[in-house]
Formats: C-alpha cells, structure tokens, sequence
C-alpha cells in the first residue's frame, strides 16, 4: 500500500466532510493508504482572489511545509489544485528558494480524478450507479490545470451510468468564491443557467469535481428544484 | 459620453429583469462563439496561430515607443500629418479646431471605440458641428443616445419596432415597416447623402503599420471606406497601442481579429491608406490627419501587467464567452468598453475608484484569457487590481477596502498558519453560521451569508469536521 497524503480543502473539512470521507473511500479501494495531516488549514485561494496576497503567501508558506515531504497528494478539488500548482509559484516570486519549494510541491499535487487516472493509470473505479449522469466542467480545473477527459472517462466506466451530456458543460457555474454574495443576483442568474441546462438534460444528477461548484449548485437546486442534485465525483465513485 | 462605470450593480439589477436583454443574450453570444471556433478550426494549428499573435501583440507593446516614433516618421513621409494628443481633451480640440478652420457643419464617422472613449460626438455637438454615425448600429445607439451593447453590435440588442419608431421619429422613413432589410435600407439612403460633397469625415484605426506608416481600418459595412474616400479631410484617430511593426504583422493580425471577432476568415473591406492623395490620383482625401492619443495609457506603460492590457485589439470574443457580460450585457460596463475587456482597460484609464466593481464582479473562471487572441491575462490582471485596493496602492486611483474585510481577513491569517486557532475559528463561528442558515437573528448581520440564501440554501455546518472525523477514519482502515 502507498502512502497519500490527502489535501482537505477547508470547503469540505468544514462544510462537505462526507466528499473527505469519500475521497479516502475511494483511494482505499484502489488499494492506497491515504494518510492526513491535521495541520493543514486553507490553501489561501479565498485572500488570493480577493488580493489579500501577503495573507496568501502565508498560507502558500504554510501548505508547503506541511506538504512538501509527501510523494503524492491528492485534493478532491481542481480549484485548490490550480491554486498550489499554478498561484503559489507566482504568489512566491521573488524568492527563488520558496520558488523552487512551491514548484516541488506542485508537481506533485493532483486533483482525485487527475491522480486516479494520469498517476495509477487507471481507466475506471470499481463503482456503480444506476442512472443518467451528465458532468459540469469546473473552470479552475479545466482552464488550469486542464483535467477534464479524466473525471469523465471515470464516470462513464461506473457501472450502470449513462453519460448525459451536458449544454454549456464548460461555462462558470457562477460561483467564483465572494463573487456569489458581492454580486449575488448576477451570480444567481448564471447558476440558474447552469442548473436549468442540467435540468433540461435529464440527467439524475450532475457530477462535479469541486466543492465550490458543488455547493452554489445544490444551494440553487435545493432551493428550486428539490429532489435535484449535484454530487461529488469521490462520491460517485464510492458509492456513497 | 458619459461614464457610468460606477453604476455597475444598478445598472446590472435592471439589466437583469429586462427581459428582451435576457433573451438577446440567451442567442447571439453563443452563436458569435460557435462562429468563432468555426472559424479558428480553418487554422491548421489554432493554438499556435494565437500564440503567435498574441507574442505579435506583446512584442509590439512591449516597443511602443520606438514603434510609434517610426510611425510617426514614415507616415508624415506619406503626406500625412501626425498629431499627438495627450489625452481626451486634446484630442478632441484638435478636431473641432480643424472642423472650424475648414468651416465644416457636418461629420462623418466611421464606427470607432476610441472617439467613444474621447466622448468626441458631445463635444462636436457643443460646437455645433453635428456628428452622423455611417455604421448603423452605431447611428440607431447615437440617436437613442445608449451606450454600446457589444463592441461590435453596439445597438444589435435594440428590437426592430424600436428602430422602426426611432426612424419614424427622425423621418427617414417613410412607411412604417419594422422589415431589418428596409430599416437598413432607409438608413443607408439617408447617410449615403452626406458623404456627397463630404468636407470632413473621422474614423478610428484598427491598426497601424510603423516601418510604412500605412493605418488600416477593418469593417463589414463600407462606411469608413465612404468616410475615408469621400471628404476633403480625413482625420483618423488611433490610441497607442494600435502600432505594429510591418504589414506582415498586421495580415496575420487581420486573420485572428476577423475570426475572433464576427467568425468571419477576413471582413468584408479591409483597406490601407499611405497618406493623403497623390498628385497624380484622382480620388482620396486631399489631407490625412493622423491623430494619435494616450489619454492615460503612457502612465501606467512601466506597469508591465496592466500594459499587457494594450494588448487588446478590440475583437470582442471575450464578451461572447464571459459568464458575466452574457448575464448583464454590456450597459452596466458604464462606457466604451465592456466585458472582459473593459474589465481590464477601464481601471488603467479611468482610474480604480470608480471601477472597483468591474475587476470584481468578475467569477475569474479564465473563459476569456482562454478565447483571447492576444495573450491577455484577464483573471490575473483583475487579482492584480484587486490587491493594489488592499495594499493601498493609490497609483491607480484604487480606494482601501471596508474594514470589516480586512478584520476577517486578519482572523482568516490566525487561522490558516496555525491549525489550532483554525479549529477554535471553526468550533466558535459553526453555531452562529448556522443561526444565520437557519434564518435566526444573526441572518440579516452577516450580509455574504444572507445575500447568498436570498436565492441559495446552504447545508448547516456539521457538528464534527473532516479533520474531527478523521481519527474513526483512519483507525477503520
């Protein structure tokens, strides 16, 4: 068994703790050992959005020395990924030694379906779910870090689905962090777009890889559309 | 024209419950898309072709001064006449002045974004110099006096009853038909009559070239081609960015700005002027007035990101993609340019005081650094605006942010770099986040959390954290 250490992005450790749970689901079933440690807080994402870049180097400080040490680390949200991969090594500019410390760690810092996939070699997860599934393209994770044939190669091997696709699967869900309350009607007019499309498609549910998503999305369909709902890809694939 | 970018959120509320905006939205940008990406496909290798223009465009920027010296040089060796303005006012006395000495009454204009930018139609109106927009839906935004919807549709969400009522109103035409044909037609008669006997006529430039001191206007309709052949005097007027180093560049830059920007491979007229008419030719104007503007742009050139954002030639794709502006339209933007593009433009010229809300209202998912055929970085630029308001950076005007953020920005730092206030953070702020979710008195205090359940529920936060769950987790293994 290998050793991962699990990256719980604070959305999930303190909102969504089941997407952690199914995170170390599935990397046990594929025969991992996920490992966790319990110093780690925010990757910093939140003040590097909303220009609090000296309050983010500390934070990127911070997630580098708890990380740095792990082969492989495995986040169940692109976003956060992007983040560590792509912003640290900006935010640290200027400082070589840090530089190369963030880029180090960066390189080994995959989202779930990414590592799955591009670092196991896998093609599908012991998995099943009996409906139609269509899968909403996070824009970090996309545009970013370019993962996007991943997750959905491992959603259309889950035993059962059948893959929807989605209209403007690859369009912003409308969350964008402090955007959603700063300009909150705006933000709900895309998130509507967005859920009205899953709704149209006749999806059972909508998959996603971020928790950020996930939440705006289920915020508005819980409260528009009861009984409708976007899940995690790690609980997909575990089944719970 | 008037600048309104402060107006943002009121501007973007009533956007959103006009439902002909809506709908107009739901339909064109895509469609524009789905042209664009038709388009892009015709390249053997897409990717590479935006790549180089976009180095093209950097490289071009990043040699503004010597380039526009250049220009400056071989197109007054063409007969040209080379003027610089240092900023709206400027510029605009420039042409009024002229207009006078010329004893000119009438204008005309071919559709250009920097003459809105100069606000030049008021400022022609108060000297009683009328302005006549030739592009046409530049002519109906004129006479209902609305800003641009699409920089490059600026009336396209106007409905034809509308325009039919508009034409009725001004008379120029004479059976009410609501028909977009005749309503063309009609406006087409009407301006046709005043490039006739045309004294002056102003346009802008889509590009100009520095080692032939050549400018190009790229158009769909021919009336900047009437407006630069038909009058005695042409003034053209470009900001600086708009230099580039050869006619080589500039046809490759022709190729990504036409795909990018209506799908189209190349546009219907794309023509090149060297200066003013020779001796020995029979049409053309007998002078060219090349006025070249900075209007704040040369101030913050050391400013190697917000320079990336000369970048821009104004094609537009980032509009059509961004979730935003596909939402709002382009009103709330407040002036010439909108979307993703003003986003990035707006604060470098008008200053960050009264453009905080367009780098903000941004959801930075990258649609339009990704569409963008000249490498600008849009997200990157708006984190960068957004940190000079929190550094307290007042080189662009920015304005510090509520105190209140900064507190919890302060608490947020406790927290992330030391786990344990992390965890007291979580266990004190759970119960009265949840008060607040569950509609108690703390709802209305906590203003993000009450303006996203006005539209969103949110799960309550769960008693046991991932971090509390785990030591059952990893003893289950």
């Amino acid at each position: 068994m290998k050793d991962v250490s699990l990256f719980i992005p604070c959305i999930v450790d303190l909102l969504l703790p089941e997407v952690g749970e199914a995170t170390v689901a599935v990397l046990r079933k594929l025969g991992q050992n996920p490992i966790y440690h319990p110093d780690q807080t925010c990757c910093g994402e939140p003040a590097i959005n909303s220009g609090y870049q000296h309050h983010a180097i500390q934070a990127a400080k911070h997630f580098i020395e708890i990380f740095e040490n792990d082969e492989a680390i495995v986040c169940p949200a692109g976003s956060c990924v992007n983040t560590v991969k792509n912003h640290y090594p900006e935010l640290l500019a200027g400082d070589d030694d840090w530089v190369k410390r963030a880029e180090s760690v960066g390189s080994r810092v995959y989202e779930l379906s990414q590592f799955i996939v591009d670092v196991m070699g896998l093609d599908a997860v012991d998995a099943t779910y009996q409906g139609k599934v269509a899968f909403h393209r996070s824009c970090q994770q996309l545009r970013g870090l370019g993962v996007s044939e991943q997750p959905e190669r491992l959603i259309r091997a889950v035993k059962g689905v059948e893959a929807i696709p989605l209209i403007g699967a690859d369009v912003c869900c409308g969350f964008g962090g402090l955007f959603s309350v700063d300009y909150a009607s705006i933000s709900e007019a895309i998130v509507k777009n967005k859920t009205d499309n899953f709704i149209n498609s006749e999806a059972d549910i909508l998959v996603t890889c971020d928790p950020g998503c996930l939440t705006n999305i289920n915020g508005y369909l819980s409260r528009n559309h009861p009984g409708k709902k976007a899940v995690h890809i790690a609980n997909l694939l575990a089944g719970i | 024209m008037d600048i309104k970018t402060e107006q943002f959120v009121q501007v973007a509320e009533e956007e959103l419950k006009n439902e002909r905006t809506r709908l107009f939205l739901s339909l064109l940008p895509p469609a524009v898309s789905q042209r664009r990406q038709a388009a892009m496909s015709t390249f053997s290798d897409p990717k590479a072709a935006m790549s180089y223009c976009a180095s093209v465009r950097g490289a071009a920027v990043d040699n503004l001064p010597d380039l526009l010296e250049e220009f400056e040089k071989n197109a007054t060796a063409n007969g040209a006449k080379v003027i610089w303005a240092r900023d709206a006012a400027e510029a605009n006395e420039f042409v009024v002045q002229k207009a006078r000495e010329k004893g000119v009454s009438y204008v005309t204009k071919g559709k250009s974004m920097v003459t809105e930018e100069l606000g030049l139609n008021p400022v022609l109106e108060q000297n009683g110099i009328e302005a006549f927009e030739t592009d046409l839906g530049e002519y109906i935004a004129q006479q209902l006096k609305r800003p641009p919807f699409h920089i490059v549709g600026p009336a396209i969400n106007v409905p034809p009853e509308e325009i039919r009522d508009l034409f009725m109103d001004i008379g120029i035409l004479e059976k009410a038909t609501a028909d977009p044909v005749e309503l063309g037609l009609a406006a087409r008669i009407y301006l046709r009559d005043k490039f006739h006997h045309l004294k002056m006529g102003i346009t802008g430039i889509n590009m100009a070239i520095a080692d032939t001191g050549s400018i190009i206007n790229v158009e769909n309709e021919g009336n900047i081609r009437f407006t630069k052949a038909a009058p005695q005097t042409q003034i053209s007027i470009m900001s600086i960015e708009k230099v580039i180093p050869s006619i080589k560049d500039a046809m490759f830059q022709v190729r990504l700005l036409c795909r990018s920007c209506t799908g189209q491979k190349i546009s219907s007229y794309v023509t090149i002027d060297n200066g003013p008419k020779k001796n020995d030719e029979i049409d053309g104007p007998e002078e060219l007035y090349i006025v070249i503007v900075d209007n704040g742009r040369s101030a913050k050139y050391h400013d190697l990101l917000a320079r990336e954002a000369l970048r821009c030639f104004r094609c537009g794709a980032c509009l059509n993609i961004c979730p935003v502006y596909t939402t709002v339209g382009g009103y709330p933007y407040g002036w010439a340019y909108s979307g993703p593009m003003g986003q990035v433009l707006n604060p470098m010229l008008l200053g960050q005081e009264r453009t905080q809300d367009l780098y903000r209202a941004s959801t930075l998912c990258g649609a339009c650094k990704e569409v963008c055929p000249t490498g600008v970085n849009h997200p990157k630029i708006f984190r960068y605006y957004r940190s000079k308001d929190v550094d307290g950076d007042t080189e662009f005007g920015g304005k510090p942010r509520p105190l209140m953020e900064s507190i919890i920005y302060k608490f947020w730092l406790q927290g992330v770099t030391n786990s344990w206030s992390w965890k007291l953070g979580a266990r004190l702020a759970r119960p009265l986040l949840n008060n607040a979710i569950k509609n108690g008195w703390l709802r209305k205090k906590i203003k993000p959390l009450d303006n996203w359940l006005q539209a969103r529920d949110l799960p309550l936060f769960p008693k046991k954290t991932f971090r509390d769950r785990w030591k059952d987790l990893r003893d289950r293994s």
